[in-house]
């Protein structure tokens, strides 16, 4: 009777507790990516009369795109002011001091709801030792202007779920492809947000510098990133996943399709940009073999993820 | 004859009283009255073969193939159906494997030492412990009665197979007082790679398993009694030749406390309710494999909480049960791939995404004495499937928009007829039921088939599996001996089963393609067997069985893994305390197949085997030594039902030794 009970014990005590560890899933995709929900300020400018804030998400700008937002405030009473025009142009000057800009949305609209002024910032390098980016800044009201510049810092962008692809098009034209969203991706149908970008080229003389008309950039309207998703990694025979969606633009300008990722792991966003008419601007189909061994051919447009 | 017959109750832990109790005791005496007990095998033993696995001894039942994926752990195919469509329980609890890939059956967490009987009932009327298709399996765990004339009991066997260098010990013990009851097992079995036909090495296929139960049963008063039931078991190292991958541990830890009241000169004899929990680990690992060019971690873990609770009820020439069954279970598995790059990070997904089945179920059986020679059983069963999945969004990834969870209603009826004219005895039934898709038809996630060499998917909100059934089966009975001939029909709407997808593309590297489960309209299936023993001498008896089964979908295609036409054939010898056996078996060309599949062309095969066993006392205990062969003509084959084609043992010299303490 000892003989058992110490049995009944002993089969307790060994087969309660797992040999191995049940992964904590939710866990492990949150300490692969980085997840920011706070726009936290990244600077503030004083203009002589105002003061300008800067949010970002994180409080940090980064590689990639970047939603800005800006508090406009008089510098003496603090009042929050709504009705100025605000611009907003990042200028980045590399080594050999040429000077050029990135996607960015330079007349900030007012947002009511929240009381801010909104825009984006699609920064297209890093602050390094050789190139730094300088913001200048135009606030209009009642019909005077105050023009401030600050230098601001770019960072590297850790999340490998907001990566970003520059290229030239068929057409001549630079483009500009940033992953917005998701921030954090599940192995699960995920909403694909990106938005797309085009340098227009300048058709008249500089002026005195800055002169925005020698960086405009402009929202791609109505094409179409066709989406192939697959994982690069040899092992994986260049595996895709079902039910994808293209991407198209929606009314906030972005474009929006849907990915499936059927596990974590390195994903590569392979792309076929067309414009409204169907013709390919860059971009080639790639193989849908499964080729076990055999890295995964990219297209010539692709953005790549890990999570 | 009549009543031995009559399946109707199973009350397991009486039941089987293999060391023939003298039933002295108040609960026996109601038990004599109540029980009516089904003409089973007492002991856990074949005709050919004393010291059998669990696995060996189920094979010896005409309902039962196996799908083979090498030495150990076969998953048991009742009526030519695979094991989602059976229920298979221990002693009624629900236990479900922690493997997406089948290797851990539930038959596999138990041995022949710890129980006592393995009760088989065919088609709806195995509906009582859950919603079945196919029937249902009950493994009964040993349980001596009270007060038992011997105190102590106890056994002990070993033997060493040659083939495949299997050593195994088996022993168990049993102690019966008045108030108290012990009953204890232990085991262990540890084979190397056994060879086929033409000598070569299966690599993997090796195993070591070690089990051990506890059973502590209390008599709480003169009718009543409580008793708690533990077992657990470990395999570890077992190979799976016909898989990609191995086992580098499984773990079951079983338990259960059942407390039973009798009631005396009433129409309910006895009520018996069961607590339940069981927990199952399942570690699969592929570092033995080198030559596989992805390495991958999948581990399993499946966890069950139940609780059965049964009454009976009896009276002159009607008796029933009822019986209220509910469980949990919790299945999960995960599938972490590695890059070639090990320094990159690893690729992860569940293949089991967190999946609840809740299951509550009410059923009665009854059977009533229609006359002195004919008896009619009926029976049903209301019972409620809940699935959650945690992770839904793996699931939707194929279909998206599948519910979170799912709430089923399971319906099952069944009734029969039998009539004893004279030397005969005829019954004809039917049933209706419904099942659930199992974890894996339901929420399977890229679940590799080295069968057909899909990655399977499964389907939130696939329809519930409808069957319709009849079945009829004649005997009739000589002096000499028995001959039955019996046959079963299915007509199942709604046959879960895979179908290849045109979306998503494989993850395993061996994989050509995806499959999702899907209802095909309906399928059928037909079993007939047939059966025969006499004693052509009073110390020579021959036995024989014939079976044959065909099964098609809703397009008149074959279904995969229906056995071709079998056959079995024994001569058993007795000359003193010496017994000799000789039996052929085999399958006749698997015409049927289905390439769909993943099936191919199967040749037919003989095998025989003989064995000799020769009783004696070694100071009073009974002892039985055994020697034997089985492949005798060392053939190399492999069955219908052998994964990836794999081949069978080849000549295996057996020898075992038995001593009753
Ligand atoms: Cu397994």
């Amino acid at each position: 009777m000892k003989y058992s009970n110490y049995l009944l014990l002993a089969i307790s005590v060994v087969a309660v507790s797992c040999t191995v560890e049940k992964t904590d899933y939710e866990a492990e995709i949150a300490t692969d990516t980085t997840e920011y929900f706070d726009f936290e300020e990244v600077s503030t400018i004083n203009t002589g009369d105002y003061n300008l804030t800067i949010e970002a998400l994180n409080g940090t700008l980064y590689k990639g795109y970047n939603e800005i937002h800006v508090t406009l405030e008089h510098a003496q009473s603090q009042e929050e002011l709504s009705n100025a025009a605000v611009t907003f142009l990042p200028i980045l000057t590399d080594a050999n001091g040429k000077q050029s800009s990135c996607p960015h949305d330079y007349q900030l609209t007012y947002d009511t709801a929240n009381g801010y002024y909104v825009g984006y910032a699609v920064f297209t390098d890093i602050t390094s030792s050789t190139a730094g980016w300088e913001l200048f800044m135009e606030v209009t009201l009642s019909g005077e202007i105050q023009a401030v510049s600050q230098t601001i810092t770019v960072e590297e962008q850790v999340n490998k779920n907001l990566n970003m692809t520059a290229f030239t098009g068929n057409d001549n034209v630079q483009y500009f492809i940033a992953l917005v969203a998701p921030q954090r991706p599940d192995v699960a149908e995920n909403h694909l947000v990106a938005g797309v970008y085009k340098y227009i080229e300048p058709t008249q003389v500089a002026g005195d510098f800055p002169d925005p008309s020698q960086f405009i950039y402009a929202v791609v309207n109505d094409h179409t990133l066709l989406l192939d998703p697959r994982m690069p990694e040899p092992s994986m025979g260049n595996h895709s996943s079902p039910n994808n969606e293209d991407l198209t633009q929606q009314n906030d300008g972005l474009y929006h399709g849907v990915v499936n990722y059927t596990m974590t792991g390195n994903w590569t966003l392979n792309f076929i940009f067309q414009d409204a008419q169907g013709n390919t601007i860059k971009g080639t189909e790639v193989p849908t073999d499964f080729t076990p061994g055999i890295e995964g051919v990219k297209s010539e447009l692709y953005i790549d993820i890990l999570f | 004859m009549r009543l031995v017959t009559l399946i109707i109750f199973v009350l397991g832990t009486w039941a089987h009283a293999q060391d023939k109790p003298v039933k002295s005791d108040s609960l026996d005496v109601v038990l004599d009255e109540v029980l009516i007990v089904a003409a089973k095998k007492a002991k856990i033993e074949t005709d050919m073969k004393m010291a059998v696995s669990v696995d060996e001894f189920l094979a010896s039942s005409e309902s039962i193939s196996f799908i083979k994926r090498g030495a150990y752990a076969w998953e048991p195919l009742l009526n030519n159906m695979s094991s989602e469509r059976s229920i298979i329980t221990i002693d009624g609890m629900h236990i479900f494997g922690a493997c997406t890939d089948k290797m851990d059956p539930v038959t596999a967490y138990v041995e022949s030492n710890n129980l006592s009987e393995i009760d088989i009932k065919s088609g709806q009327e195995g509906g009582l412990q859950g919603a079945t298709v196919a029937g249902s399996i009950d493994l009964k765990r040993k349980s001596s009665a009270f007060g038992r004339a011997n105190i102590w009991d106890a056994a002990y066997q070993t033997g060493f197979e040659f083939n495949n260098k299997q050593f195994f010990n088996l022993a168990n013990a049993s102690y019966s007082s008045d108030k108290l009851v012990v009953d204890a097992s232990m085991s262990h079995r540890k084979a190397d790679d056994y060879f086929d036909g033409n000598n070569d090495e299966v690599d993997h296929s090796q195993f070591t398993k070690f089990n051990t139960s506890l059973g502590v049963a209390y008599k709480t008063s003169d009718l009543s009694s409580l008793r708690v039931d533990a077992i657990f078991d470990k395999a570890q190292d077992v190979g799976y030749p016909a898989l990609p991958m191995d086992l580098s541990l499984s773990r079951a830890l079983i338990t259960s406390a059942t407390y039973k009241q009798f009631f005396e000169n009433k129409l309910l004899k006895v009520w018996d309710s069961k607590v339940y929990y069981n927990a199952i680990e399942h570690y699969m690992d592929d570092t033995t494999r080198p030559e596989n060019l992805v390495h991958m971690d999948m581990p399993g873990w499946s966890t069950t909480y139940g609780l059965v609770s049964k009454a009976n009820l009896k009276s002159a020439n009607y008796s029933a049960e009822i019986q209220l069954n509910a469980y949990d279970n919790l299945s999960i598995a995960e599938m972490r791939m590695y890059p070639q790059d090990r320094s990159e990070q690893t690729m992860f997904a569940y293949s089991w995404p967190w999946v609840t089945t809740r299951y509550a179920g009410l059923s009665m059986s009854n059977a009533l004495d229609v006359s002195s020679s004919s008896v009619l059983n009926f029976g049903g069963t209301m019972g409620v499937n809940y699935n959650y999945s945690k992770y839904i969004e793996f699931n939707r990834i194929f279909h998206p928009g599948a519910s979170q969870e799912k709430t089923r209603f399971l319906p099952s009826l069944y009734a029969s007829y039998q009539w004893y004219p004279g030397k005969f005895d005829v019954s004809v039934g039917t049933g209706y039921g419904h099942r659930a898709p199992s974890v894996s038809e339901g929420y399977g996630y890229y679940i590799y088939n080295s069968f057909d060499r899909y990655d399977y998917i499964g389907d939130p909100d696939l329809e519930n599996e409808i069957s319709y059934e009849v079945n009829a089966s004649v005997g009739f009975t000589h002096n000499k001996g028995h001959v039955k001939a019996k046959v079963n029909y299915f007509y199942i709407q709604n046959y879960i089963i895979g179908r290849i997808l045109s979306a998503g593309s494989p993850m395993n590297y061996q994989s050509v393609g995806v499959k999702g489960y899907t209802s095909l309209d309906y399928a059928t299936l037909f079993n007939f067997s047939l059966q025969a023993d006499y004693h052509l001498l009073h110390n020579l008896h021959w036995n024989g069985t014939l079976t044959y089964a065909r099964g098609l979908d809703d397009n008149q295609n074959n279904l995969p893994f229906i056995r071709p036409l079998s056959y079995q054939t024994a001569l058993h010898y007795r000359f003193g305390d010496f017994r000799f056996q000789a039996e052929l078996n085999g399958d006749a060309m698997q015409v049927n197949y289905s390439p769909e599949y993943g099936e191919d062309e199967t040749p037919s095969y003989t095998n025989l085997n003989v064995s000799a066993d020769y009783s004696f006392y070694i100071s009073n205990y009974k002892t039985v030594v055994q020697i034997g062969a089985e492949n005798v003509f060392n053939t190399y084959y492999s069955t219908y039902a052998d994964w990836g084609n794999i081949p069978r043992m080849g000549r295996n010299f057996f020898t075992s030794l038995k001593i009753n303490l």
